[in-house]
């Protein structure tokens, strides 16, 4: 059997009563792997790498970084002998000592990931040449992530952990960054767990992305599959992706499955999970979902209207009330006001039918 | 759950160390005392009160007075000078309030300085009849104010100091003159301030005793100094401390409600600098006069008088050994310092990686040492070594160990560990406590053991801050009277206690070089510590 690069096994990880995430399994297969764990503030993710660190003590289970096990029932090996990276969230960087020495004291571990990564890569890939002579009080809140991020890089870990390490850069900067980065562990093969609360971040950054609710790991799978197909109504509603309304499954047996609905009519695609013909079900329904078209006979009434740069999103009422979002290109030439009629393409198809 | 390791061993050592004179004092209540103590319940101990109160009420409102009206006006106008000022009065600090009664008395006494100065400019006349005798209680009550009343200022100048333009633009906004603006917001927001600085001048006031003493007015610490002194009724002493440590721990307690109310005052993120409205010509003459008289009254008079005394009186250069206090002075500065830093430093950390509540509670006991009036930490001190000594011998018939605690070096260094030992752990907590805990961790992460993290972030960082305390210790050391004066070796002098006996035998004019001394090496401390003093939030 082929070893995992690193797993946790029915780890329990408590900061507090409320702050505690019960019985997490999670695989890394193989080295160089990113991974996003996406979650609400305060859920209890930091808490899961302060425990892989070692700065806190896992309750219960195990962890195992290559063939060494860090943390078990007996087992809690010192977070300086772990070869584990955390750049934390808030400024963590030494207040005597100049942006480059901070970078530089990653540089003195010696018996790290043996991976070829230079300092002034680095340094130029995070843009952080311009301060390399300030103190950490005189940086803003981003370059100090920044800064922070290239001291972990160059300590040359086995794992990489990093905590929200985006959250405080400027948007314009953030996408160029993100790639940079990905790009960067790739190459060195660099092996990552990254918390994050923003969707977009997880999904970009990470080969897995598991999903962190109410007390546990609720999805662990690849990112479009964590989109596409969330695996719980709760998943859906904190990915906040759609609405689901009511429909009736009329054939799950063909090639193609069909639902109903009373108002929307026939709508068909691939069930993600097996229903009997006949069944009630819940579907989620995303913006992207339905398809705006003047010439349509179906026709619902326009609630809500909101720019959104490059899409608006209409939402649309049905006559049981339900609301239903809308994505519609933002060039689109004309515009439906509040109360006005809106034609949606019928039949509707949908590739990825998920019902609960 | 508490773990019994080292830093919680430690931690209850130098609380039970610190504690000691306290438990003292509190356990010599049940014990028989001889009869005068009940002489003296009966004759003089409502007046050891009353003037104690006494002077504590006038020590009060003129601190304040001062203190307030010299921060006000540094902080909130620009006028010639007015930087210079904002240093230069917290030099008060180094005239010792037994210093400044001894020029009082040079000055105004029969036949004195303002004597001699009449002379000069008027001519020859019975000027001793119209001179006033500043003596005795009047005395006691400035002499005291002018050398606490730089507690106010300080604290009041860095509320004013830090306190966000924000809050006065907004209260113009709302249509507030300067006048009410001042007393309706600026005020009210310092007074959590101004409250902690007149807590320590009554804390300082209750606790002197050199002054009260020279002046001969009988209070609280000079009935505690000549129960033991006079009467060798050690328990009657410490039953009079008992009565003076209620008065301190009722303001230490409001001490502490307001430095917590303070800390809701420190300014957030918008803090904006005041904008200083800036004085010519006329308007400025005013604050430059009062700033310089409460200069000239609190640090220049005292310090004129001394050099001219020195002056004036040369013979008594060779009956004092000068050089040899100097050494003395530089013994006790080095020792007590470096030790007292060391320990507050190792407390520190090991409160800070143990992360232990009890450990907690345990060190923020042991701070309580700087409450404690030099008097009763000597008499108590002396009370618990003499009984552990006699319970030694009684019981392992072991010769007496008196010589180890009283009388010694060691006893001194220990006495200014319980009361400086606050001074310096809260002084190095302060700085401590702004190094991030993630700076720690990070540091772990990067393959730092705890003591190589302790030596290569925490010291570094630290440095200044050492640097600081040490100073301020020397300073308080070098100022101390009767816990040196109670406990030091036969023959052993400081620049106060040399001062001080010569003055007690009416030999003021031998007083004034070692006087000058010690307002010489206090200056020079002062100056070098100033930014830091300046600085100080609370």
């Amino acid at each position: 059997m082929v070893e995992n690069f690193f797993e946790i096994q029915n780890g329990y990880f408590t900061a507090s009563e409320k702050n505690k995430v019960n019985d997490v399994n999670l695989v890394i297969e193989n080295q160089g792997e990113i991974v996003s764990l996406l979650g609400p503030s305060g859920i209890g993710k930091t808490t899961i790498l302060r425990t892989i660190a070692g700065l806190q003590k896992l309750s219960k289970g195990k962890i195992k970084l290559g063939k060494r096990f860090l943390a078990s029932d007996d087992i809690h090996i010192e977070p300086e002998k772990r070869n584990v990276a955390l750049s934390f969230q808030d400024n963590s960087l030494f207040p005597n000592y100049k942006i480059i020495d901070n970078i530089n004291f990653g540089v003195k571990r010696t018996n790290g990931n043996s991976s070829s990564i230079n300092v002034n890569e680095i340094i130029e890939l995070l843009r952080i040449e311009p301060i390399l002579k300030k103190y950490p009080h005189q940086i803003s809140a981003g370059e100090a992530q920044r800064v922070s991020l290239a001291r972990s890089l160059m300590s040359k870990p086995d794992l990489l952990l990093l905590d929200e390490p985006f959250s405080n850069i400027d948007q314009s900067l953030k996408d160029e960054i993100q790639v940079s980065v990905k790009k960067l562990l790739k190459r060195i093969n660099l092996t990552t767990i990254i918390v994050t609360h923003d969707s977009y971040e997880a999904f970009s950054m990470a080969d897995k992305c598991g999903i962190i609710l109410g007390q546990e790991l609720k999805q662990y799978d690849i990112p479009y599959n964590v989109h596409h197909e969330p695996n719980s109504i709760a998943v859906a509603n904190f990915l906040n992706k759609g609405i689901f309304i009511d429909v009736q499954v009329v054939d799950s047996e063909c090639a193609v499955h069909r639902l109903r609905h009373d108002e929307l009519g026939e709508i068909r695609g691939k069930l993600s999970n097996n229903f009997p013909s006949g069944a009630k079900v819940k579907l989620l329904l995303q913006p992207e979902d339905l398809i705006h078209d003047d010439q349509s006979k179906l026709k619902l009434e326009v609630v809500d209207r909101k720019f959104k740069g490059t899409n608006f999103i209409y939402t649309l009422k049905t006559k049981k009330g339900e609301h239903l979002p809308v994505f519609v290109h933002s060039h689109h030439i004309h515009q439906h006001e509040k109360s006005e009629q809106f034609g949606v393409k019928s039949p509707i198809y949908i590739d990825h039918l998920v019902c609960f | 759950m508490t773990k019994y390791n080292i830093w919680f061993f430690s931690s209850v050592l130098i609380a039970s160390i610190v504690a000691l004179p306290i438990i003292t004092v509190f356990f010599s209540f049940f014990y028989e005392t001889s009869n005068y103590f009940i002489i003296l319940k009966n004759t003089f101990l409502l007046d050891y009160i009353f003037n104690s109160i006494v002077i504590l009420f006038f020590v009060i409102l003129i601190t304040f007075f001062l203190g307030v009206l010299s921060a006000y006006l540094v902080s909130f106008y620009e006028f010639p000078l007015s930087n210079f000022f904002s240093w230069a009065l917290i030099l008060a600090f180094a005239v010792p309030g037994y210093i400044y009664a001894f020029s009082i008395i040079a000055f105004f006494e029969n036949y004195g300085t303002a004597f001699s100065l009449m002379t000069y400019f008027f001519g020859e006349s019975n000027y001793n009849l119209i001179i006033p005798k500043i003596d005795g209680i009047i005395g006691a009550i400035l002499a005291i104010s002018f050398s606490l009343f730089p507690y106010v200022y300080v604290l009041t100048r860095a509320s004013f100091h830090y306190q966000s333009n924000n809050y006065i633009e907004v209260g113009k906004n709302l249509g507030l003159s300067s006048k009410k603006t001042f007393f309706k917001i600026i005020l009210p927001s310092a007074r959590p301030a101004i409250i902690a600085g007149l807590a320590l001048v009554s804390m300082e006031c209750l606790s002197d005793f050199g002054t009260v003493s020279f002046f001969s007015v009988n209070t609280l610490t000079t009935g505690i100094y000549n129960s033991w002194l006079s009467f060798d009724d050690l328990n009657t002493a410490n039953q009079i401390s008992f009565i003076l440590l209620l008065f301190i721990l009722f303001i230490f307690s409001i001490e502490i409600y307001s430095r917590k109310e303070a800390r809701y005052h420190q300014p957030g993120r918008g803090y904006k600098p005041i904008t200083k409205i800036k004085l010519y010509g006329k308007n400025a003459v005013l604050p430059i006069i009062i700033c310089s008289v409460i200069l000239f009254l609190s640090f220049l008079f005292p310090v004129s008088q001394m050099i001219y005394w020195t002056i004036k009186f040369p013979k008594y250069y060779q009956d004092i050994n000068i050089l040899n206090i100097n050494i003395n002075t530089l013994i006790l500065v080095s020792l007590a310092s470096v030790s007292i830093v060391t320990i507050s430093l190792f407390i520190n950390y090991g409160s800070r990686i143990s992360k232990s509540k009890i450990l907690n509670y345990l060190t923020n006991f042991s701070i309580s040492g700087y409450a404690i009036p030099g008097v009763i930490l000597a008499v108590a001190f002396i009370t618990f070594f003499s009984n552990l000594s006699d319970f030694f011998s009684d019981n392992f018939s072991l010769k007496s160990t008196k010589g180890i605690f009283i009388g010694s070096v060691l006893g001194l260094i220990l006495a200014y560990f319980i009361r400086f030992f606050s001074l310096s752990f809260n002084g190095i907590k302060s700085s401590y406590e702004k190094i991030n805990n993630s700076i720690d961790e990070s540091a772990y992460l990067l393959g730092y053991s705890k003591i190589k993290t302790f030596l290569t972030i925490h010291i570094p960082y630290l440095r200044t801050n050492i640097i600081l305390i040490m100073l301020l210790i020397s300073l308080e050391v070098i100022k101390e009277l009767p816990i040196t004066l109670i406990l030091r070796p036969f023959n052993f002098e400081t620049f106060a206690t040399q001062a001080y006996i010569y003055a007690s035998q009416d030999l003021l004019e031998a007083a004034a070089l070692p006087s000058l001394f010690l307002i010489f090496w206090s200056t020079i401390l002062i100056l070098l510590s100033s930014r830091y003093i300046l600085s100080k939030k609370n």
